[in-house]
């Protein structure tokens, strides 16, 4: 039994008494407690004395069974490896919870994402601003409630537009994107600068949301998610299917086999290690320096090429189902792999050493995005970006999931606290990589043989269940939350990007720059827009779809090219 | 420094050279065990709908279209080649093969269209989901193939002719669910 668990639980039962609803039983490193909604703020204020680090909100419908709706936040205690989730229902008629925003404003988009997408409304929310859904959604239609079908496409609102707040006096607004040649996804940013100087900004973005969550608990069974959830993200794909096969796991008390916890091991630093090649290329490219975008893509390529041999293909790897894995990683395999590691830590050692000590890095890096570890702490900022800001956080040693228990590494951590740590966190995590992918097949081959890749389940998965898993992807800790239901499918399934609390921060770490900085900054918390919108394109904007020929298209783009 | 730097960089980019493929005249064979587009085998696919069934794109779609025949269609658009099809078919009917350049202006090159002869169900008169074990059923049906020409004569005519009634019926045909313990 946790001793921090104990703590807890002692503590909240002395607190609120009769607000203190019921404890679900779970495994010892995980707490699920009800509490009465008015109990919200002490506790959530009780969770931080102790030390919880805020991850997400989780809001559902619950009125199917009569809770009306529900709202779940979870916290990380990163030195006692565990995680809490604290859950309150609200009736029916009057959705209404308390903001915790103004205590911890990592909860904003949350409680915002809630409000658009379920209708709950947080007195005392210090913003509370459409966030997820288009500017002409119609008002009054809540897409995650369960009445909504998923394919539902109402007519759009007349005359709406998102109203940007108002630059503060003496600033000028500089627009930055949805498109635009340092984004590489669509989101806007109204940056307000005073001459070169950056003086604040107001994002606005999920402009990409394509509703996998609500397919997840409409229209996918339990074993069609991992594909599903793969796809939220171009980089971190088997974070994300891993994530959820986790969650479902620990709702349903399934353990998998050892082979398979290792394979997942070797797949997610796979993955890591291109992503963080990718990375480095692509703040090579955004300060200028594409020497490094070339070398680092080369280097990446090995690795590509080597997870289409293992996997089938390069980057959607399929190799996760729930109860373990799909392709083993035979022997030869292995030599396949132990090769490409020498070569990829060659070669990327020659280009650090290369690239540390130039000029051109240190002068564009160096001091640029700074954020104090104190910032950082009240924005519960994640991954090599809370690391490079001093902030001793890795969610495989804190929490450790499939078998990095067994597994020994080190966590860089930096405190410069600027874009520079950044770089300096991930390229040392690519050596970390490799070490965690050599010890797994060392593990690997001891393990016997026979051992299944998969579980064979016994029975539906029972409904009503919580599952909280977090996994460490290239940019921080991702946290799914699933509650199982009936009919062979998530009743609530919630994915938490780490894009998502960190570019939460953005607007802090622009403050004091320059204009010309605004690229790599935004570019050096590796933004995955599509992550953090979840979003099948459907353009609800276009009244009228209209089929344009070839020609057609070229002229018009000819018009707009000569601005006739 | 600066320029020991710099000569540095100009040497790792001078010792790896040109890495780029010149991949459309020069071919790029996919490694074993690529997920590429998946093939269907007619003469081992039974019909059991397993493949639809899983699907997580839902790009594969059947539909009985009388008592005998059975309508597989495979509609690549979505198709997101995570072959799990491949590995749940009982009969091993599908292969990921290693065909990547599906590129197409024509849909129907990339579209595939399996029809299968099955037996009827004397209770319900909807076609009938063969079983493996069942070789007597399975004997019965090869001769309802039309692959062989031989025994294309025996074939006896349907009974069901296409009624918009019946094709009404299947529109609605419901996912198997898992039966409670």
């Amino acid at each position: 039994m946790n001793k921090k668990k104990e703590l807890l639980i002692s503590l909240l039962k002395n607190k609120l008494g009769a607000d203190f609803l019921t404890e679900e039983p779970a495994s010892p490193d995980r707490l699920f407690v009800d509490i009465k909604k008015e109990a919200l703020r002490p506790v959530v204020q009780l969770l931080l004395e102790q030390g919880g680090r805020y991850q997400v909100g989780v809001g559902y419908d619950a009125r199917r069974n009569g809770q009306g709706f529900a709202l779940l936040h979870t916290f990380a205690f990163d030195r006692d490896g565990l995680l809490v989730a604290v859950r309150t229902f609200s009736p029916e008629d009057n959705p209404e919870f308390d903001s915790i925003t103004p205590i911890v404003p990592g909860a904003g988009w949350s409680e915002r994402e809630y409000r658009d997408l379920l209708g709950l409304n947080f007195k005392g929310h210090p913003n509370p601003k459409r966030l997820v859904l288009a500017d002409d959604w119609p008002d009054g239609i809540y897409p995650l409630r369960k009445d909504v079908p998923h394919d539902l496409m109402p007519p759009s609102a007349e005359e709406v537009a998102f109203r940007l707040d108002q630059a503060p006096a003496g600033t000028s607004v500089v627009p930055f994107g949805p498109f635009h040649s340092s984004l590489h996804e669509p989101a806007h940013f109204s940056v307000y600068v005073d001459g070169e100087d950056i003086k604040g900004c107001e994002y606005r973005g999920f402009m990409t949301h394509r509703g996998i969550e609500k397919l997840g608990q409409t229209e996918l069974t339990y074993n069609d998610v991992p594909f599903v959830a793969e796809r939220i993200c171009g980089i971190c794909g088997s974070v994300h299917s891993t994530n959820y096969a986790q969650a479902v796991e620990a709702a349903a008390g399934l353990k998998i086999s050892r082979r398979a916890e290792f394979i997942r091991v070797v797949m997610l630093e796979l993955e890591r290690l291109h992503s963080h090649l990718l990375w480095l290329g692509v703040a090579g490219h955004l300060i200028g320096f594409d020497t490094v975008f070339m070398q680092a893509w080369r280097i990446r390529e090995k690795i590509m090429w080597l997870a289409e041999s293992l996997t089938g293909n390069r980057k959607t790897y399929g190799m996760i189902i729930i109860g373990g894995v799909r392709r083993n990683i035979t022997s030869e395999k292995t030599e396949d792999i132990r090769k490409v590691m020498r070569e990829v830590e060659k070669e990327t050692m020659a280009l650090e050493k290369a690239i540390v000590k130039d000029k051109t890095i240190h002068k564009r890096t160096k001091g640029v995005g700074y954020l104090s570890k104190e910032e950082t702490v009240k924005w519960n900022l994640v991954g090599p970006v809370a690391r490079a800001r001093g902030l001793d956080i890795d969610v495989r040693r804190d929490h450790p999931y499939a078998a990095y228990d067994e597994l020994e590494f080190d966590v860089p951590v930096t405190d410069s606290g600027d874009v520079w740590g950044t770089l300096v966190v991930r390229l040392k995590e690519i050596y970390e990589a490799i070490k965690i992918i050599r010890q797994s097949l060392d593990k690997l081959a001891q393990l016997p043989e026979s051992e299944p890749l998969a579980l064979e389940l016994e029975g539906p998965i029972p409904a009503g269940k919580q599952g909280l898993s977090v996994v460490e992807a290239p940019r921080g800790e991702a946290v799914h939350y699933v509650l199982t239901g009936e009919e062979n499918r998530p009743e609530r399934w919630r994915v938490r990007a780490p894009t998502y609390p960190n570019l939460q921060a953005v607007p802090q770490m622009l403050v004091n720059n320059k204009l010309a900085d605004f690229p790599i900054i935004v570019g050096s918390i590796d933004p995955c827009i599509s992550c953090t919108d979840r979003v099948l394109l459907v353009d609800l904007r276009e009244k009228k779809a209209r089929i344009v020929s070839k020609q057609q298209l070229e002229k018009m783009s000819r018009q707009v090219r000569f601005g006739r | 420094m600066w320029l020991w730097n710099k000569i540095k960089q100009l040497a790792i980019s001078w010792k790896s050279g040109v890495v780029t493929l010149r991949y459309p005249f020069e071919p790029r064979p996919a490694p074993a065990g690529f997920r590429g587009q998946p093939i269907w085998d007619h003469t081992k696919c039974i019909g059991c709908a397993g493949c639809a069934n899983h699907c997580p794109a839902r790009t594969i779609f059947l539909r009985d279209i009388c008592q005998e025949i059975r309508i597989l269609l495979y509609d690549s658009s979505r198709c997101t080649y995570c072959g799990r099809c491949a590995d749940l078919c009982p009969e091993k009917a599908i292969t990921m093969s290693d065909r990547y350049e599906l590129a197409t202006e024509n849909k129907q090159d990339i579209t595939q269209t399996v029809e299968l002869f099955m037996m009827t169900c004397q209770r319900c008169g909807r076609c009938y989901d063969l079983e493996i074990k069942n070789s007597l059923d399975k004997l019965h049906t090869l001769g309802y193939r039309y692959d062989n020409l031989e025994v294309r004569k025996v074939i006896r005519r349907s009974t069901a002719d296409f009624s918009p009634e019946m094709l009404e019926e299947t529109s609605t045909y419901e996912r198997p669910r898992k039966l409670e313990k």
